[in-house]
């Protein structure tokens, strides 16, 4: 639209549609993704993953009405409609980072109606694979709703999940745009985005907690629960397919009322914050001019509680990573986040029935599952390290230029991150043993959590080597380059997978061994889990040495 | 046997479909105060990188002081100290802790570093600062600290890319006085820059870089004769000057 609407200048200029903007993504996107053989092949990977979950997404949610059971078919359509509402909020700050192809910055000196830049924005993060994994899966919702209801049920569920679709991208887009006016100062961005983390990380457990409750209550409290989510904004365009199929048609109108009003509210909050959020960071807070610290320089970088570091090489990078963890905002929430999940997952998953009833003295706790959710813990915690280097991004040059050995800099690396999270681990373990009333199960806890973690870090190592990207110096610790998202998450996964199908052993060792594993579980699981690391820092500080320019090339951030 | 400082000899990078540099040979003199200029995109920065071993050569090699970066690489770094541009620091550090970082990932002793990095704070007029955090240092304050983090193992060879972008005359001043000072002792500098007023006042030598290959070297007066470097400059590198009949529109 652009000089026109002034009256400035009468020729040359075009009228500027939504595609610009979605052509201008997928064009960022395509040659960003297929920049290199490496990218391309984990880009493919991605969509591939993508589109897997959106099929079986589709599949689950279709069940209630391949089962022909209406009264599932309204639960699941409220729930899953709340969740992924919820999930749009917060889900992609944390999980998958914020695409930052479309930055509104980018266009702050471009001669654009608010209008446009909001439609044009939100037109391209609708044709974004989060979004379009999301449409394929509720399309599930509407092949039930089918079923259940017939074709016109289908037909308003269709207008319904897309409704709900562009509310959870205008929500997820509103939000961030508000963030951004509100981070003004690093100082505050950094302490935002650790209370961004929790609440991000508690998303996950809350939902384990609903899916308990869901399956542990009875079905017409849970469908009460379901009707008032259905008239909330949440679960509104969810739950219009359903009503019909309840012969309850005239709900329709007034629920896509809700939606469209709660749209048209978040499209005018984010027009509102878009200016801001345009007009790039500014200042960065005031300045901590305190006092220099007595004592040297060295004094200085070592942190108070590592005082055991010796002052060279070794100590120094450790003392760096150490203070990085707490000072380098995408780092502190990544470190939050496996710290909360750390503590719910095997909550949730070892806590079953009784435990939530004071009464219950029996708990059907296992040494395996125990096992198996210490596995999960350990890897989980190992995946900080899988961009490790992607968190240095350009000043990683400094090592190069100062010619800092691989294994040198894998095990500073390694022994500084240990160090956060080994004691956070060990009162896991301890925690939950007592928990599950089997103090004499730490043993297993423990050992199981230490092999996961040590075979972890040694995966993440290599990982984070041969899979690095650079993430771009954006004023948001949550954002990742253009189409980077699945490849985060993918690494991840590999990283997770590979440390749990590494610890077999261990699960192995508490199949057979029972009690006597109980024993021995703490010993080898540290010997496995240290030579893990021993071996990983080794032969991946050698394959360091070999492709630190190349690391450093693909860390750099190109722009 | 007297090795230039920096000798580079073939260097060729390429870039997917772009050549950056192609074929580039350079000896810089021990003690010489060495502007290596060039208009944007020339393959300043790259011929740079190579030459401190920060990007590997397609074809070519760097010796410093005689020693290969390549082959010979810990010697050579040893020898170097580097300021490159648009490289982060570990900025999440206080100014002294970063010096301190630096000292120590070049291997020296912990006392030197603390003596060192108290002067070169002092000098460099940062110690008021006191325990902010390099990220919020101004631009010109995080090139000081830079250069303080590339003179602390006290190299033989300063390679800087681009000192004085975006520096306030007051720190350009201090920092121009320091290099002068650097040179004097017995060292050698050479920077990257296109701000031809700076090179004429400090450079003893002058290399043009464009379309990534040296079109003139030599001294600052036989590169620039008896007319002014920016002349000659524009000359070499093709520049073009309005005839004013274009952008009539304007």
């Amino acid at each position: 639209m652009a000089v026109v609407d002034s009256g400035v200048a009468e020729t040359g200029v075009r009228r500027v549609s939504i595609w610009h903007f979605v052509r201008l993504k997928y064009r960022i996107w395509r040659y960003t993704g297929l920049s290199s053989g490496w990218r391309a092949l984990i880009f493919g990977l991605g969509i591939l993953f993508g589109a897997s979950w959106a099929f079986g997404g589709m599949v689950l949610l279709a069940l209630p009405g391949m089962l022909d059971h209406l009264n599932a078919g309204v639960l699941t359509a409220a729930f899953t409609g709340a969740v992924l509402t919820v999930g749009w909020l917060l889900l992609p700050l944390v999980f998958f980072g914020m695409d930052d192809t479309l930055d509104p910055a980018r266009f702050a000196l471009l001669p654009l109606r608010r209008r446009t830049l909001v439609a044009g924005l939100l037109a391209a993060q609708l044709l974004e694979t989060s979004a379009l994994t999301t449409f394929i899966a509720t399309i599930g919702l509407v092949i039930s709703a089918g079923l259940l209801g017939g074709a016109a049920a289908a037909l308003v569920e269709l207008v319904g999940v897309a409704a709900g679709l562009v509310l959870g991208v205008t929500a997820s887009q509103a939000i961030a745009s508000a963030f951004a006016t509100l981070l003004r100062s690093r100082r505050m961005r950094d302490l935002a985005s650790v209370l961004l983390a929790v609440l991000a990380t508690l998303f996950g457990p809350l939902l384990i907690a609903v899916m308990y409750a869901i399956t542990n209550t009875n079905w017409d409290q849970m469908t009460g629960v379901a009707r008032v989510l259905g008239w909330t904004p949440l679960a509104a365009p969810y739950t219009v397919g359903m009503d019909v199929a309840e012969g309850q048609a005239w709900t329709v109108p007034l629920k896509l009322a809700i939606t469209a009003l709660t749209i048209g509210g978040l499209l005018w909050w984010w027009s509102r914050s878009l200016e801001s959020a345009m007009v790039g960071a500014a200042s960065s807070g005031r300045a901590r001019a305190e006092q220099a610290p007595t004592g040297g320089a060295v004094e200085a970088l070592i942190p108070r509680f590592a005082r055991w570091l010796p002052r060279d090489r070794y100590g120094a990078l450790v003392a760096r990573e150490l203070r990085y963890w707490w000072r380098d905002a995408r780092r502190r929430a990544s470190l939050i986040t496996v710290g909360v999940a750390g503590v719910f997952v095997p909550v949730m998953v070892n806590i079953s029935g009784g435990a939530m009833n004071p009464e219950a003295q029996q708990f059907d706790a296992s040494p395996i599952v125990l096992s198996f959710s210490m596995i999960f813990v350990g890897a989980l915690a190992s995946i900080n390290l899988v961009n490790q280097f992607g968190f240095d991004g350009s000043a990683y040059a400094a090592h190069v230029i100062a010619g800092v050995p691989g294994m040198v800099e894998l095990r500073a690396r390694v022994v500084a991150y240990a160090t956060q999270v080994a004691p956070l681990l060990v009162l896991i373990s301890i925690v939950i043993g007592f928990a599950i009333r089997e103090p004499s199960w730490i043993g297993i806890a423990s050992g199981s959590l230490v092999a996961a973690f040590g075979t972890g870090l040694a995966i993440s190592l290599f990982i984070s080597i041969l899979g690095a990207y650079a993430l771009p110096e954006s004023s948001n610790p949550f954002a990742v380059p253009s189409g980077a998202g699945m490849a985060r998450s993918l690494l991840s996964f590999v990283a997770v997978a590979g440390a749990c199908a590494l610890s077999v052993p261990m699960l192995i060792g508490s199949v057979l061994l029972s009690d006597m594993w109980r024993w021995l579980a703490l010993p080898v699981g540290l010997a496995y889990g240290v030579g893990a690391v021993m071996l990983g820092t080794y032969l991946a500080g050698d394959l360091l040495d070999r492709r630190k320019l190349d690391l450093l090339q693909t860390v750099s951030s190109q722009r | 046997m007297n090795h230039p400082a920096l000798a580079l000899r073939g260097l060729v990078k390429r870039f997917d479909t772009k050549l950056a540099v192609n074929g580039v040979d350079l000896d810089v003199p021990v003690g010489s105060f060495y502007g290596l200029l060039g208009p944007n995109g020339a393959g300043k920065t790259t011929t740079l990188s190579m030459a401190v071993g920060l990007l590997r050569p397609d074809a070519g090699h760097a010796w410093v002081l005689g020693h290969n970066v390549w082959s010979d690489t810990v010697t050579a770094k040893q020898l170097l100290g580097v300021l490159p541009d648009g490289v982060r620091l570990f900025d999440r550090l206080t100014g002294p802790e970063l010096l301190a970082y630096h000292g120590l990932l070049r291997g020296m002793d912990p006392a030197v570093v603390d003596q060192r990095a108290r002067e070169l704070l002092d000098v460099l007029a940062l110690s008021d600062a006191g325990r902010t955090l390099v990220v919020d240092y101004s631009a010109g304050m995080k090139k000081k600290i830079g250069l303080a983090c590339a003179l602390l193992h006290a190299p033989r060879l300063l390679v800087l890319d681009e000192p004085f972008e975006a520096v306030d005359p007051v720190s350009a001043a201090l920092i121009r006085d320091i290099l002068q000072r650097y040179v004097a002792g017995g060292g050698t500098v050479i920077f990257s820059s296109h701000v031809m007023e700076v090179v004429e006042r400090l450079c003893s030598h002058v290399a043009i870089l464009a379309d990534g290959v040296i079109k003139r070297a030599g001294t600052l007066d036989e590169v620039r004769g008896d007319r002014s470097l920016e002349e000659v400059f524009v000359e070499v590198v093709g520049g073009r000057t309005t005839t004013g009949e274009e952008l009539a529109w304007l």
